[in-house]
């Protein structure tokens, strides 16, 4: 018939070809693409990309290949000598830093973007460094968490949920973000989860079904477009170190470097951070900051759902709290008591559950050339951070991990808790 | 309830196309139901005005009435056998039709940037339509008014919301017929061919320049401040995303017309190939240029004419050409960008008109050959996208607006 055989003309490439497209995406087979080139996990080990940070396959296999990860947030970009990926390359360390994080992740997203790397946190070890400044009133912000969002975590982290504290309140959490309802029925689902159910058969369904649709984009596409800006400066940068180790030879040349790019201000901040972000707003910035408060946040919970899940399996952290620029503070006006108050009450929760390995250096602020800016580590900083981290990486194991998780740390009370407070929240729970 | 941007998303699209197929069925064995038109119409109408957005889908009902009513009592004024056909009845029916359009586009201007309550996403498109279904009928070409077709003509949904501007005789003959089987098997063809050549302009080729590179050199530019090569890739890169956006949209809207038996005109023929800017005009925003030649254009010409204000044709041309895009500058929104785009354009038109009266007077000592041809498209484009940098509101925000 001669009609049938124009119309499969005109439309049979369309259904072959969306055949062929769902085959693609719904196979369980990977066609070869699941292998990840040594190159790329270099490139993406400190590209501080929103798509490495959100995809799955770069991640586990650079975690497989022993890369280690330093979860955190803008720090990370702060690339001088000094840098931690910079001395691990330089060095040779039997470690690489593996940077997850950049501006505007926190808490709630790391917890994310474990989901995805669970296997391969498993009784290893990691880093992660607790910026005091996601503390604030109103925990994370919608967009930045939205800017971070994959819903292949969410799909992970659906597949895997056992209905616990940390799940119904992840759930809860999720709700709150208006990306995680953009997806009707895996907000549903979520809502279930929240409220302690188990999602659906037909939910159920739906959530394998967009896992491996989004599992296997991320296995075609997550490799495109990873930039080697970062790499190049990680490479440029180790230039600038000298041959061999050596703490007090690179602490003082850290702080050389830091005083000679310092030198358009008072505050010993880094005069491109100057030029671009603050010389222009200067004077309105004196005294703003008197009122910052971390003490009392929704961030205490997100937090805890990191810790329960590196509880879970079984990691070996090191966490780091870095400090304020200290002459930065005294013009804003920040509390430097606040900020005490705020490193009493995170201490609290870590080491009351068994995390112990702390690099506090919250009362470093005032050291010369410790800060490449206003709140964000460097130099003389960064290499501070190097001698507790090379040890910890270094040595094996501690073996038995003792973690005693406490459920209260999800509630509101402890959220909003005065750390003056935390005797008697202690005593009643 | 679901609420949709024209042609957005893939869910979008199988819906269309679901809903589409016993439509397509009808037309090949030769019939057309407009009850079922009407119905799939409705729905889509639903989709892109209501949910969310219920308050615009009130603006163009109201829109809608008040210019049918319009424009039947034009029609009825005009058809009358013993008509005046008074110049002053045209001109009010005219400003009549128009004034929904103007409050919506100077409420911004006038109001801080908040969009007027009557406004909804196409009233302009609508505009279009309204306007030249009462300058043709004040011609007596069009020789009778049927409401409803008039209303179906207007509410087309594929059309709805950015063009193609379709005729109004010119739809209706489509509306009211239906292809041989032959005939719309090859509209099939070639509307399925305009939509996935429309997938890969808009949602390809656009994503690449409007979401992944327009952010960096924008960034890259405003961090620069003022002139910098940033700024030239910003005005390349803008108008790629231009282009590939409005062209990937329109081939959906003339593509997914195909298929429902409608040939509505096409709106882009390869406009980066223009020759001079006149030859753009024929092949960038087709029908909204035509519209302009027709409606705005070649009516102000006679006017100018018949009332000999200017002795000479050629400044007659002139003027009306500024004239004319400054207009078209407005349409677009009172903004300084839109307004010097317009001026801009009209200035080219009467450059470009100059030059080819010079070189036709000095064909023998102009060389024209294939370097000079390609040199010609290098220079229109270039003027073209300097037009669009203008058009795109970047200088405004480089320029103008304080930095946080």
């Amino acid at each position: 018939m001669k009609m049938g055989k124009r119309l499969f003309k005109i439309f049979g490439p369309i259904v072959l070809a969306a055949v062929l497209l769902l085959a693609a995406l719904l196979s369980p087979f990977s066609f070869g693409l699941n292998h990840v080139s040594k190159e790329t996990e270099q490139k993406a080990a400190v590209s501080l990309s929103a798509n490495v940070l959100k995809g799955r396959l770069i991640k586990r296999q650079a975690l497989d290949d022993g890369y280690v990860p330093f979860f955190g947030s803008s720090e990370w970009s702060r690339f001088d000598p000094m840098h931690p990926s910079v001395l691990a390359q330089k060095y040779h360390r039997d470690y690489q830093p593996f940077l997850l994080g950049a501006r505007g992740t926190q808490s709630l997203t790391q917890y994310f973007a474990m989901q995805s790397v669970k296997k391969q946190l498993t009784h290893k070890k990691a880093v992660f460094v607790i910026s005091p400044q996601w503390f604030v009133p109103k925990g994370t912000r919608k967009d930045a968490f939205g800017y971070y969002y994959s819903p292949l975590q969410t799909t992970d982290w659906l597949q895997s949920e056992r209905n616990t504290a940390m799940d119904r309140y992840a759930a809860k959490r999720l709700l709150q973000m208006p990306s995680g309802s953009s997806d009707r029925v895996l907000a549903d689902a979520l809502a279930r989860v929240a409220a302690g159910f188990k999602p659906t058969k037909s939910q159920q369904a739906y959530i394998n079904y967009k896992a491996r649709l989004l599992g296997s984009e991320d296995e075609f596409f997550s490799r495109v477009g990873i930039a080697d800006k970062n790499l190049r400066k990680v490479e440029h940068q180790t230039q600038a170190l000298p041959a061999n180790y050596n703490f007090n030879q690179l602490d003082q040349l850290a702080g050389k470097i830091g005083k000679a790019n310092t030198t358009s201000n008072s505050l010993e901040i880094s005069n491109q951070f100057w030029r671009t972000q603050l010389k222009r707003n200067y004077h309105r910035l004196q005294g703003s900051q008197t009122h910052l408060n971390y003490t009392k946040s929704p961030e205490f919970s997100d937090f805890q759902l990191v810790l329960n899940q590196f509880a879970n399996n079984h990691t070996d952290v090191l966490f780091i709290i870095p400090p304020i620029n200290q002459r930065w503070a005294d013009y804003t006006g920040l509390s430097m008591k606040m900020i005490q108050q705020f490193d009493r009450k995170i201490r609290y929760q870590l080491t009351s559950q068994g995390f112990t390995n702390i690099c506090d250096l919250s009362r470093r602020g005032s050291e010369d050339y410790f800060m490449t800016d206003t709140i964000h580590l460097g130099w003389r900083g960064w290499l501070a951070v190097d001698q507790k981290v090379a040890p910890f990486l270094k040595q094996p194991s501690a073996g038995q991990l003792h973690y005693d998780l406490n459920d209260a740390f999800y509630s509101k009370q402890w959220q909003q808790l005065n750390p003056n407070d935390i005797r008697r929240f202690e005593q009643s729970n | 309830m679901m609420s949709f941007d024209p042609y957005g998303n893939p869910t979008y699209f199988i819906l269309l196309f679901v809903a589409l197929l016993p439509l397509m069925i009808g037309l090949l064995y030769g019939r057309r139901s407009h009850v079922y038109e009407t119905i799939i119409s409705f729905v889509f109408l639903l989709l892109t005005f209501g949910g969310v957005k219920w308050h615009t889908g009130i603006a163009l009902i109201c829109y809608l009435v008040y210019q049918i009513v319009l424009v039947g009592l034009y029609s009825k004024y005009r058809q009358r056998p013993d008509s005046p056909n008074k110049g002053w009845v045209f001109v009010v029916s005219v400003i009549l039709a128009i004034a929904p359009l103007a409050v919506v586009k100077i409420t911004p201007a006038v109001s801080h940037g908040a969009s007027s309550i009557i406004g909804f996403l196409g009233i302009s498109y609508l505009t279009f339509k309204v306007v030249q279904t009462i300058m043709e009928t004040r011609d007596g070409v069009i020789t009778e008014f049927h409401p409803v077709l008039f209303g179906q003509f207007l509410l087309f949904f594929p059309t709805i919301s950015s063009g193609p501007i379709d005729r109004y005789r010119r739809f209706v003959k489509d509306y009211e017929s239906v292809p041989t089987r032959e005939k719309y098997l090859a509209l099939v063809e070639k509307g399925v061919r305009y939509v996935f050549l429309g997938f890969l302009y808009k949602f390809i080729l656009a994503y690449i320049f409007g979401t992944r590179m327009l952010p960096v050199v924008e960034h890259a530019a405003l961090q620069a401040h003022g002139i910098s090569w940033a700024l030239l890739g910003v005005m390349y890169v803008y108008s790629m995303d231009l282009f590939f956006d409005f062209a990937g949209y329109s081939l959906f809207a003339v593509g997914i017309s195909y298929l429902m038996g409608v040939e509505t005109p096409m709106n882009f023929n390869q406009p980066f190939k223009s020759k001079n800017i006149k030859d753009f005009w024929n092949r960038w925003h087709m029908t909204l240029s035509f519209w302009f030649r027709d409606f705005i254009y070649m009516r102000l010409v006679f006017f100018v004419m018949k009332h000999k204000v200017f002795k000479s044709r050629i400044t007659t041309a002139n003027v009306c050409y500024v004239i004319n895009m400054l207009i078209m500058g407005f349409w677009h929104g009172e903004t300084w960008y839109y307004i010097v785009y317009g001026l801009f354009h009209g200035f080219a038109m009467v450059i470009n008109d100059a030059w080819l009266r010079y070189k036709k007077k000095h064909r023998a000592s102009i060389p024209s050959n294939k370097f000079t041809e390609y040199f010609a498209i290098f220079l229109t484009f270039n003027v073209v996208c300097f037009s669009f940098l203008i058009f795109s509101g970047f200088l405004d925000t480089l320029f103008f607006a304080g930095r946080p």
